[in-house]
């Protein structure tokens, strides 16, 4: 055993937690080595006088300023539980919130059908506006017929078809000039 | 049996965690002295040491329900002192500068161990206490808090383990390194 080993046993020794072994070859060393008996001594000294040291005591107020405190935490608390009622709203916050948004949709309300009248066809609005639908001539399938024939904005004969690219394409391989 | 005897801590932190305030006060009555006795040792200042007692115990209060009884409820307490006491030199090491201006402004008065006058032995033994508390704070501080833990307040080295989070081979490890740091810097004064 050396100096380190020696010294990382003390505290083991002095509580006894060494195995039969260990103990004995620590106290082979302490024979041999005086100054280590020394050391040994004043460790448990030491030892010896932190615990006799006096126990520090609280001051006399410390029940009084401890009390004090706590109030002071379950006022906060109550304070909390009556102010976070709705999901971290105050109660008059939630109502002032709760009429704003009534009072939006309400108007909302208001508007919407009057803007919407152009854009929506509902059959009784048909029904409503019914004689003011425009007057539509009658015309029979032979009159319809008659008329197409003569249209002069029928002009798809004339138009060569563009999209017709067999003359145009030449392929690989393909050996036509 | 006493009336303060009859239950166990983790009995009472229970039936405070059930919403007997009777049982908080029984918990402070029991650990304010032990928890002032082992901050005050790590810090060295009586007002701040009552200050990081006070409010170890009023997380006491507001986190009742954080203690799970898994662990003894003396570990978790002094868990909590611990870490408040940490925070609080990281915090003095900041503004030591401004600290010494204010020291020993607020009065109080706390209750001593004797006030008996001092005769030679008492003198003796006030002086040694003095050189002691002077070499606990040469200590690092994972050394100090093991050390304070085992020779002043005389927990387990289990109980100790689990404070600081530390495993177990570690912690007696930290303590013999300190009892020799402590041993070697009282040799003179021995």
């Amino acid at each position: 055993m050396d100096r380190y080993q020696f010294e990382d046993l003390i505290s083991d020794f002095i509580e006894n937690k060494l195995s039969m072994h260990q103990r004995k070859d620590f106290e082979t060393y302490l024979d041999e080595n005086p100054e280590a008996t020394q050391q040994l001594d004043s460790v448990k000294q030491v030892i010896a006088s932190m615990k006799s040291m006096p126990e520090v005591s609280t001051s006399t107020d410390f029940m009084k300023n401890l009390n004090k405190r706590i109030l002071a935490e379950k006022e906060a608390q109550s304070v909390v539980k009556t102010t976070r009622s709705f999901s971290g709203y105050t109660p008059i916050m939630a109502s002032l919130s709760a009429v704003v948004v009534v009072a939006v949709v309400l108007l909302g309300l208001e508007f919407i059908p009057e803007a919407s009248n152009q854009a929506t066809f509902s059959p009784t609005m048909a029904e409503e506006h019914v004689d003011e639908l425009p007057v539509v001539p009658t015309q029979t399938n032979d009159d319809l017929l008659a008329e197409s024939e003569n249209d002069s904005t029928n002009i798809d004969e004339d138009i060569p078809n563009t999209t017709d690219f067999k003359d145009r394409i030449q392929l690989v391989g393909d050996r036509r000039p | 049996m006493p009336e303060e005897f009859r239950y166990t801590d983790e009995e009472l932190i229970a039936r405070f965690q059930d919403g007997d305030e009777q049982a908080y006060v029984e918990l402070v009555n029991r650990y304010r002295d032990r928890l002032m006795s082992f901050i005050f040792r790590f810090v060295n200042d009586m007002e701040k040491a009552e200050d990081i007692v006070q409010d170890t115990l009023m997380k006491l209060y507001t986190h009742r329900h954080f203690y799970r009884n898994i662990a003894k409820f003396s570990t978790w307490i002094y868990t909590i002192a611990g870490n408040l006491a940490k925070t609080e030199l990281r915090r003095k090491k900041r503004h030591k500068v401004t600290h010494l201006s204010h020291m020993g402004t607020e009065e109080r008065e706390y209750q001593l161990p004797s006030v008996e006058p001092e005769t030679g032995e008492t003198a003796q033994c006030h002086f040694a206490e003095k050189e002691i508390q002077k070499a606990i704070q040469e200590l690092p501080l994972h050394f100090r808090t093991v050390v304070i833990l085992r020779d002043i307040q005389e927990l387990s080295y289990e109980e100790i383990s689990k404070i600081v989070d530390v495993p177990l081979g570690t912690v007696k490890s930290r303590i013999n390194r300190a009892r020799l740091q402590l041993q070697q810097a009282l040799k003179e004064f021995r």
